[in-house]
């Protein structure tokens, strides 16, 4: 009985993952390899017809690209800006900074749905501040209708998405300069560094772990997106700013192809997967073993 | 001088930064017919509380609200209940396993939401359990609990095995000494997992949004999420809805400021 103690204290939690990782995964599977459709409700064995339908369907190669250049380029994006605002977070000005640090990380609070409404209200072509602004200053022509233009579409719901990831980077990367020691710096400092060179030849290099977490992950989290596409463009105008995880909705439960959809959720586990072992890795080089 | 620059750029950017949510803000409290004024106008002597109370005249939010309350508070309690004793179980037990246990934790973690819905979905139409409070407490508590099992295991770590070992000696069972002594001393790091879970069942919105298509069960994001695309013509009303259902997550935020960041990197960093 005593050794059996541990196994039943995770058998509740070994429920729900089984519930929510375990059962839709092998469901998903045969799905994708059924003929099912939510209309007729027929359901017959496929083979692979569903995933040769996604793979010749251009939209899913346009999604896949668009959720690429989201993912990568939204995400170092963020980690960019991530680290400017914790490199002038860790200059410590006391008291200013703390209150700083906490308006900064804000967005990361918001939820994704409203962060998506105040972006797009925000960048509404008419009565937008933004678009007031820019006109106003002549950059860009009065009305510009950055949502509803599929040249600007997606790269709105980028910036967006930037603004409510950077953040959690700046939080990671302040937690890790305030980790390095400080014997570096002063080191540097009595060989005479300037400031570029200590932030080139210390704080980066010392930085690079958490980094490539910092990377991967972001990259999976905004792979995974749903929310901030779906509240600001719904994928569109004519499907220019469709992302993987949106395309799922669309082929399920807009046009009622269970089978294609799962085809697809099962390709974008694959991809993700593939993804989840490279941050296992990242993660575990980054360890002191 | 050089100070001074700093702390002027530094403030320049936070305004920069808010600059959404001041909008937002900004835009709940004009009448509508500030709202579509061009030139856009930060103030306006008319401004005042109006369209939050004609929000939750003219659109179901106070339905949405209790649903979001009632599924949060649920899913929260639940997962802590059930993500508790699993945590415990990894953070003091060694047995066959664990590593594969742990390993389909840090995975499900990473689980595109997409890749699971349609099975859910087809799930809990076959329970009768789509579109109840029930079935998306159940689904949010299985999103929540990898996360939360992984963070109470850093907070069970944490605490000496010394106090529990004295426990067991003057007497204590395994479950007494969890009950009496490790989860009093886990306090606050339980309370910090309470807040996270709220708040991951509070916001989300793809579940929630595909697996209820009532009134009656709509959280508040999908309210928001889906009166975004039909009614765009209050936007004062959708401002003020966005306003009031982000202030519980700030306010716990500036609460518990220290802690949500510690958790935050102990959480990504293991």
């Amino acid at each position: 009985m005593k050794r059996l103690t541990p196994y039943l204290l995770l058998v509740p939690a070994l429920l729900f993952t089984l519930f929510v990782l375990i059962y839709p995964l092998i469901q998903n599977l045969i799905n994708s390899l059924s003929d099912v459709s939510m209309i007729t409700g027929s359901s017959g064995w496929a083979g692979l017809q569903n995933y040769q339908n996604v793979f010749e369907d251009a939209l899913f190669w346009r999604s896949f690209r668009n959720t690429a250049v989201y993912a990568i380029a939204g995400t170092v994006l963020a980690l960019v800006i991530g680290l400017g605002f914790a490199l002038l977070l860790n200059l410590k000005l006391g008291k200013f900074s703390t209150i700083m640090g906490c308006l900064y990380t804000i967005p990361w609070v918001i939820s994704p749905v409203v962060a998506g409404f105040a972006w797009k209200w925000l960048l509404n072509d008419n009565f937008g501040i933004v678009n007031f602004w820019l006109s106003y200053a002549g950059i860009v022509p009065i009305g510009t209708t950055w949502l509803g233009d599929p040249g600007t579409a997606l790269l709105s719901v980028m910036v967006a998405r930037v603004w409510q990831f950077y953040p959690f980077a700046m939080v990671m990367f302040l937690a890790g300069m305030q980790s390095i020691p400080q014997e570096q710096y002063e080191a540097a400092a009595v060989d005479g560094a300037t400031m570029v060179r200590r932030f080139f030849y210390i704080t980066l290099p010392n930085l690079k772990a958490v980094g490539s977490v910092l990377l991967v992950l972001g990259v999976i989290w905004s792979f995974n997106d749903f929310n901030m596409v779906f509240v600001m463009t719904r994928g569109g105008p004519m499907n220019s700013s469709m992302v993987l995880p949106v395309l799922v909705r669309e082929f399920s439960f807009v046009h009622f192809d269970l089978g294609k959809g799962s085809a697809l959720s099962i390709i974008i586990f694959g991809l993700l997967t593939t993804l989840s072992f490279l941050y296992l890795k990242v993660v575990s080089r980054g360890e002191p073993s | 001088m050089k100070k001074a620059l700093v702390v002027s750029v530094m403030i320049v950017l936070a305004l920069l930064v808010l600059l959404p949510v001041l909008w937002t803000i900004s835009t709940s409290m004009k009448p509508l017919n500030e709202v579509n004024k061009c030139p856009p106008q930060w103030t306006s002597p008319t401004m005042s509380f109006k369209p939050y109370s004609d929000m939750f005249f003219y659109l179901p939010f106070s339905t949405y609200t209790l649903n979001s309350l009632i599924v949060a508070t649920s899913a929260t309690a639940l997962t802590l209940l059930i993500g508790c004793l699993a945590a415990f179980s990894l953070s003091r037990f060694a047995f066959a396993g664990k590593d594969i246990f742990l390993l389909i934790i840090l995975l499900s973690q990473m689980l595109p939401g997409a890749s699971v819905i349609i099975p859910l979905f087809q799930l809990l139409r076959h329970a009768g359990l789509y579109d109840t409070y029930l079935g998306l407490i159940l689904v949010h508590t299985a999103v929540l609990l990898p996360f939360v099992i992984w963070l109470m295991h850093g907070f069970f770590q944490t605490i000496p095995r010394d106090i529990e070992d004295a426990a067991l000696i003057d007497g204590c069972s395994r479950m007494e000494a969890l009950r009496r002594v490790i989860l009093p001393l886990a306090l606050p790091g339980i309370g910090a997992t309470a807040l996270f879970a709220f708040l991951g069942s509070w916001n989300e919105f793809f579940f929630a949004l595909i697996l209820t298509s009532s009134d009656s069960t709509r959280t508040i994001p999908v309210g928001i999420g889906l009166f975004v695309g039909e009614y765009l013509d209050v936007w004062n009303q959708m401002a003020a809805a966005a306003v009031l259902f982000s202030l519980p997550p700030l306010i716990l935020f500036v609460l518990t400021r220290k802690t949500f960041i510690k958790g935050l990197v102990a959480g990504a960093g293991k």
